[in-house]
């Protein structure tokens, strides 16, 4: 649940603000942003900051209505009901967090229509019951619009019953603050670190389908606390991930080679 | 690494370039001792240097590229005059490099002389100084210079920044029309948004490699060579892949029709000029593929193409017996339950799982034998060698994840005859001899690309026998035929493709290895249905995107075109019974 202390989240802009209107309207929230941006981080401190349990599933282009909701399972001669997450969620009034939810078959997302909409209820057809959601609990979504694939996208229907909050990397001065924090090292380092990423983020022509993350940098800079050189740690937590293409990974180890003094 | 651009090999800064530059960017060398330079498109940096001094340099040409200080307009009074050139090159690389301060390597930024790059806010002002009788000196060596005409001719010449926040993340663009929307245009609508919507966005990686391979397949700013690979591998592909089912649609395949006997069919052409079909004017006959002496093409490697082809057209199927599932298979239970009660090990597979693994495609692949293709291409291989070993490698790909794939191959000599040669025909077994039949093409004659796509979309709506069909056209460009001139073949040819794609058919363009003539194609097909690429390698990473976006489109086209159907049928029922 929510004891210790608060995840580390700087805002960017009116985030926070937006985030707890919403909740408090029982709105639900879709969160847009690329990879490695702070959206689980962000809800983490939003879930934090209402006193909220959170159930988050990650979503995979597998998932089912019933990986959400929940199944009968056999044990021994019986089947026994087990709950979802979501209907977890629904019944406990946590706020149930789902990422990336393009990569959720279509068919699946539509069992958040009566959550998100004003009825705020949950049919369970296989049980026969519907479950008004307990209070507190809140729907957040979150996608990468960069990400999908052409044939997914997020429908309008799901789409038009969210308020949307937009997130991006953070500006260079707090995303410094954010490496140096979340890393442990020190101002310099963090700096250096940014601004390779700052750097690889111009590069979307070079086949790379995603650019270095403030995630890959904190990885980066953690390496460095360890005591690696900050070349070593760029190579392996920044070039490493980002492309598996030999002829990218050179350039991208020159890149390295130049911003680290 | 042990593959990739070698230690001391210019191209090793292309991305460091790029990423300054903002845009994709080649690195060559220029030879000892010449300044550094660049046309647009490619920065050349004298090797022979330090390192370090590399990096200046390029950095100094890629910021220059990036600041917009090498746009046509500006460069135009420079051309004939070298050192107005230098005077310009001294102040605005300042400036260029300061507009990029906050990007560049620490070691580059000791070359910024704030003072003259204070002087002076955009290229134009710069260039107004350096007109001016101002006391400026010389630049720097590092700075290289500016050789206007170069810049000038060059195809892909400076595009000033547009990006107002360079650092932030760009998201690539929506699909151009939300598929709400699509469904209830009328089908003008339709076919412009989707004909000219980029299939996989315009702001993203695959988006702006689709647009650099456009510009100019030769040009050596055609993105960075690499780009063009697939740099990652799909990890669903690979689940797939192994197992696979072959389609279980069974064609109807026309009983009793001779092997040997060439079959004629005739087909409409469309009149642009005069706003009209011609009826049954171009004859298509399916000629009999020759058994042919020449050596079978090599066979191709297909494994980057079902990586990239293997979640298309797969449909959602009920499995049973499953180790987890939605529901629980009552059969399988009840038996797992008897069989423990019975004290033998239960199978564990008790539940129903609904799984995406039938394929539901069948492809029909037109290749250009016309005499154009014989064409050199890139690299001095004929376009045509090009296009039939992507040929080989695309059905391969396709049978071999299960979908059901004909390869035909068309030429034409006048209306009257049109020649289609079936290399494989949906009912042959993928083999050898589809291989030496292949081979065993010489391009000649020309295209009437309309016909083509008439007999190919009619094979594919008679014996493709799936849900999901595509029609993929290999063609090195719109080449002509009597009484088949450029607008009026294009106009012919679109005619085409709006009626094969009304039926729900999926159609799309590739040239490969081939020039300047993709143009009217990508004209005819639109942007979002062509690609061009340089080399059959580079297939793999495009054929995916289009594949899902001609998929896509079609599917809205045949659903648009159901519902005005049921509508047009509710209507007569509702007029009948009034």
């Amino acid at each position: 649940m929510t004891q210790g202390a608060r995840p580390y989240y700087v805002p960017v802009g009116k985030e926070e603000q937006v985030f707890k209107a919403a909740y408090r309207q029982g709105l639900s929230i879709l969160l847009k942003g690329p990879t490695g941006c702070g959206k689980t981080r962000f809800v983490e401190a939003m879930a934090y900051d209402l006193d909220r349990p959170l159930v988050t599933v990650a979503c995979h282009d597998d998932l089912t209505t019933a990986d959400l909701v929940g199944r009968f399972l056999l044990q021994g001669g019986d089947t026994t009901w087990v709950d979802g997450p979501l209907t977890r969620a629904v019944r406990d009034g946590a706020i149930c967090y789902l990422d990336e939810i393009v990569e959720a078959r279509q068919d699946t997302t539509v069992v958040l229509h009566p959550l998100a909409d004003h009825r705020r209820q949950m049919p369970i057809d296989r049980l026969g019951v519907t479950l008004d959601a307990a209070p507190g609990f809140g729907l957040v979504v979150s996608y990468n619009p960069g990400y999908q694939s052409v044939l997914k996208d997020l429908k309008d229907s799901t789409r038009q019953r969210m308020v949307a909050i937009e997130l991006d990397f953070p500006p260079s001065e707090l995303e410094e603050k954010v490496v140096a924090h979340e890393a442990g090292v020190d101002h310099g380092t963090a700096v250096q670190l940014v601004r390779l990423g700052q750097a690889i983020r111009q590069l979307e022509t070079a086949g790379l389908r995603e650019v270095a993350s403030t995630r890959v940098l904190v990885a980066a800079g953690r390496l460095v606390g360890e005591g690696l050189t900050i070349r070593d740690a760029a190579r392996a937590a920044v070039a490493g991930p980002l492309t598996d293409d030999p002829l990218i990974t050179a350039g991208l180890f020159e890149m390295i080679d130049a911003y680290m003094e | 690494m042990s593959i990739g651009p070698s230690a001391d090999s210019p191209a090793r800064f292309r991305l460091l370039a790029s990423a300054i530059a903002g845009r994709s960017v080649d690195v060559a060398a220029a030879g000892a001792d010449a300044p550094a330079w660049t046309d647009g498109a490619t920065i050349f940096i004298d090797t022979t240097r330090h390192a370090d001094e590399q990096i200046r340099s390029l950095a100094v040409q890629a910021s220059l590229l990036e600041g917009g200080s090498l746009d046509a307009a500006l460069l135009a009074p420079l051309a004939r005059r070298p050192s107005l050139a230098r005077r310009y090159l001294s102040i605005e690389g300042h400036r260029a490099l300061a507009g990029r301060h906050g990007l560049l390597p620490l070691s580059v930024r000791s070359v910024v002389d704030d003072a003259i790059a204070g002087r002076s806010d955009s290229p134009a002002a710069s260039l107004a100084i350096a007109m001016s009788a101002a006391e400026l000196g010389d630049p720097p060596a590092i700075f290289g210079m500016i050789r206007p005409r170069q810049v000038l001719s060059s195809a892909s010449a400076c595009r000033p920044a547009d990006d107002g926040v360079p650092a932030r993340h760009a998201p690539r663009t929506e699909p151009a029309v939300p598929p709400a929307v699509l469904d209830d245009e009328e089908e003008g609508a339709l076919e412009g948004a989707d004909l000219f919507s980029s299939p996989v966005g315009g702001g993203g990686g695959i988006g702006r490699l689709l647009k650099n391979l456009f510009t100019d397949s030769r040009s050596p700013g055609s993105g960075p060579p690499g780009a063009g690979s697939p740099t990652r591998t799909s990890r669903r592909a690979t689940r797939v892949a192994p197992s696979h089912a072959v389609s279980t649609a069974v064609a109807r395949i026309p009983e009793g029709t001779p092997a040997f006997a060439p079959r004629r069919f005739t087909y409409p052409e469309w009149d642009g000029i005069r706003g009209r079909y011609r009826p049954a004017w171009c004859t298509v006959t399916e000629s009999v593929p020759r058994p042919e002496d020449a050596a079978p093409l090599p066979v191709p490697d297909t494994l980057p193409l079902r990586r990239s082809l293997g979640r298309l057209g797969t449909e959602l199927e009920r499995r049973h017996r499953q180790l987890q599932g939605d529901d629980v298979d009552i059969d399988a239970a009840v038996e797992a339950r008897v069989e423990a009660l019975a004290g033998s090990a239960p199978d564990e597979g008790v539940y129903l799982d609904n799984l995406r693994r039938r394929r539901d495609l069948s492809v029909l692949v037109l290749l250009d034998v016309s005499g154009s293709a014989g064409l050199p291409g890139a690299m001095g291989v004929p376009v045509h060698e090009h296009q039939r070993s992507a040929a080989a490698a695309l059905s391969m790909a396709l049978f071999e994840l299960g979908d059901r794939v004909a390869l035909y191959a068309f030429r034409s000599q006048g209306r009257s005859a049109v020649h289609l040669v079936p290399v494989k025909r949906f009912a042959d077994q993928m083999d050898a001899s589809v291989l030496q039949r292949l081979g065993g093409f010489a391009p000649g004659a020309y295209t009437r690309l309309g016909a083509a796509i008439r007999h190919g979309a009619a094979v594919l709506e008679g014996d493709g026998g799936t849900a999901r069909r595509l029609l993929v056209v290999l063609s090195d460009g719109l080449a002509y035929d009597h009484g088949y001139e450029s607008a009026y073949g294009e106009a012919d040819a679109r005619r085409a493709l709006a009626e094969a794609r009304r039926h729900g058919i999926g159609c799309l363009c590739l040239s490969i290895g081939a020039g300047a003539d993709a143009a009217a194609l990508r004209r005819v097909f639109g942007t979002a249905a062509h690609a061009s690429i340089a080399r059959g390698e580079h297939l793999p990473a495009v054929v995916g995107a289009l594949f899902r976006s001609a998929l896509r489109s079609a599917e809205l086209r045949r659903r648009s075109w159901q519902r005005r159907a049921r509508t047009k049928e509710r209507l007569v029922v509702e007029r009948s019974t009034a």
